[in-house]
């Protein structure tokens, strides 16, 4: 559905986009992870083709985005990171506004209006003006706007910020049955939680693309493994019992719990084993600990940065 | 078109949702069409009376029969040009609100992410500050004629509007004038950050109005048919280069990009 081939962007003597490369497939949800600064904003707005690259080439549904804008812009939603809305108009009007400029016709236009104010529970105040919204209502308002004519790819860049939980889950759910109108997402966060249970692959990005994988391709290829160990009795007793073997990196005890830092588990977690039971340990529980996307991702900074 | 009716259709009804905007136009409007010629014509009579008034005519006349009807005659060309400040300032109050408040609010990016074109985009700005200045100044035209016509008939005995530099100032100069002013607007607004800022520099833009209205009162120029046709020419050979080049700022990566936008 997307497909990005070496594109780079510069503004003056700054580049804020350097030679990234990928594809995202038809009802996908593809999350787009970087700092603050990392060139995530720049590479939606080209794609979205409000911004020319510099260099590169983006294809959006087969067509090419340097001479298909128009097309491209019809078959996209976008959400921006701030709300956007016209204040004075209610939210009503301001759906039926964008929506006009789809060439949806009235009737369906009205319906699509109705569908989604009620979708967020906004239908109550629709004729209330769009400055009097919370932040919460304003974003799903917002979020309404860039959904309001069913658009093939959708734009989020931070969806659920400044909603309350209930409405956080609700977004999420929204946005996870989106795989089923065959809707592709680009979703562009900070809460890596979100981007973890939502994505179906992730790209970390700053200016350069740094990794892009699937959740588990990434824990997989993680080189820091933890371990967890429950004993029966105090665990605190048997840290002194392990601490010389050299693959593991850090080793914490709290209660019965113990927890190792390693880096090569088929080296150290047999001999660990082996000593603990050796030494009369009664092990109860022996766990790798899957590695969050927010640990995977704050370690691929560190590396990049210290390249 | 359609898209950019569709922008100028929104943008009316912010404008009447705010009173910043229509407020100081209606007050204006009130004062230079219906109470500056009423007070014109009512004191007309009285002012005779004074000396200066009477030299000041025969300065700028040479002897007259009738001085009354003569400095009624002279109002008139001052009262036109009054008008033009209409047509200068609707637009220069409406296009930087239209164009800023997108600023302000972060509206242009979503808007800009539609598959409208840009060139439709700065249409519907246009209009938006055009078609108000054009209804604004035509009433506030057709207004002034009656108020004048009236009040002349019942004190004078005589209607003396509408004349040939009326008609020239109400068709041609004024929709000219409120396109150049909107142009402006366009281009001014796109280098500015705020409102307030934006208005202020219109208000500069709207001087040689005012520079005209001074050398008239001074008496160092008259408007006649001949000042004003070739006041309209020169104003409609600068057209197409304002147009080029608000067109030219009005880019959707510039905008994006080079605008400030409200964090």
């Amino acid at each position: 559905m997307i497909k990005v081939e070496n594109l780079t962007k510069n503004f003056g003597d700054t580049t804020a986009v350097e030679n990234i490369s990928f594809d995202i497939g038809e009802s996908e949800i593809f999350g787009f992870l970087g700092p603050n600064g990392a060139g995530k904003t720049t590479t939606i707005r080209m794609l979205a083709t409000l911004i020319s690259p510099t260099s590169g080439d983006i294809t959006v549904d087969g067509r090419d985005s340097r001479n298909n804008g128009e097309y491209i812009r019809s078959i996209i939603g976008i959400l921006t990171e701030s709300p956007g809305l016209y204040e004075k108009i209610s939210a009503y009007e301001n759906l039926d506004y964008y929506s006009s400029f789809y060439g949806i016709p009235a009737a369906r236009r009205r319906e699509n209006t109705e569908k989604y104010l009620k979708m967020f529970g906004l239908w109550d105040r629709k004729d209330d003006p769009a400055g009097t919204y919370s932040k919460g209502m304003k974003q799903k308002l917002a979020l309404s706007r860039a959904l309001i004519h069913e658009p093939k790819i959708l734009f989020l860049d931070e969806p659920t910020a400044g909603l309350d939980p209930e409405s956080a889950h609700m977004v999420r759910n929204f946005i996870d049955s989106l795989k089923e109108e065959k809707t592709t997402v680009f979703l562009c966060t900070h809460n890596l939680e979100e981007a973890s249970n939502l994505s179906d692959r992730v790209c970390i990005i700053k200016r350069k693309i740094i990794r892009i994988a699937t959740l588990s391709e990434l824990q997989n290829s993680n080189k820091n493994k933890r371990v967890e160990i429950v004993f029966k009795d105090d665990a605190a007793k048997y840290t002194g019992l392990i601490e010389e073997i050299n693959e593991i990196k850090d080793i914490s005890a709290d209660n019965n719990r113990m927890v190792l830092l390693i880096e090569k588990p088929e080296i150290s977690n047999p001999l660990v084993i082996r000593k603990l039971t050796y030494n009369g340990a009664e092990i109860i529980y022996f766990n790798e600990i899957k590695a969050s996307l927010e640990e995977i991702y704050l370690d691929l900074i560190k590396d990049e940065e210290a390249k | 078109m359609k898209k950019a009716l569709i922008i100028f259709k929104k943008e009316i009804k912010e404008i009447i949702k705010t009173k910043s905007i229509w407020g100081p136009i209606l007050l204006i409007t009130i004062i230079l069409s219906i109470g500056m010629p009423l007070g014109f014509i009512l004191g007309s009579e009285p002012i005779l009376e004074d000396e200066d008034t009477l030299n000041f005519i025969t300065k700028v006349f040479g002897s007259v029969e009738d001085p009354l009807r003569v400095l009624i005659g002279f109002i008139l060309k001052q009262l036109i040009v009054f008008l033009l400040i209409i047509s200068a300032m609707v637009p220069s109050l409406i296009a930087p609100s239209s164009i800023l408040m997108e600023k302000e609010n972060n509206t242009l990016e979503p808007l800009l992410a539609t598959p409208i074109k840009t060139s439709e985009l700065l249409l519907g700005k246009t209009l938006t500050a055009l078609i108000p200045a054009f209804a604004i100044s035509t009433i506030s035209f057709i207004i002034l004629t009656v108020v004048v016509d009236i009040t002349a008939f019942i004190k004078l005995g005589y209607a003396p509007l509408p004349t040939v530099e009326w008609v020239i100032v109400a068709f041609i100069l004024s929709p000219v004038l409120s396109f150049i002013i909107t142009m402006a607007s366009v281009i001014v607004s796109s280098k500015s950050t705020d409102i307030k800022s934006a208005q202020g520099i219109g208000a500069v833009v709207i001087f040689p109005v005012y520079l005209i209205i001074g050398l008239q009162l001074a008496g160092l120029f008259l408007l006649n048919i001949t000042f004003l046709l070739i006041g309209c020419m020169v104003l409609l050979v600068s057209c197409p280069f304002i147009l080029k080049m608000a067109v030219k700022i009005f880019d959707r990566e510039n905008i994006l990009t080079r605008w400030k936008m409200k964090a």
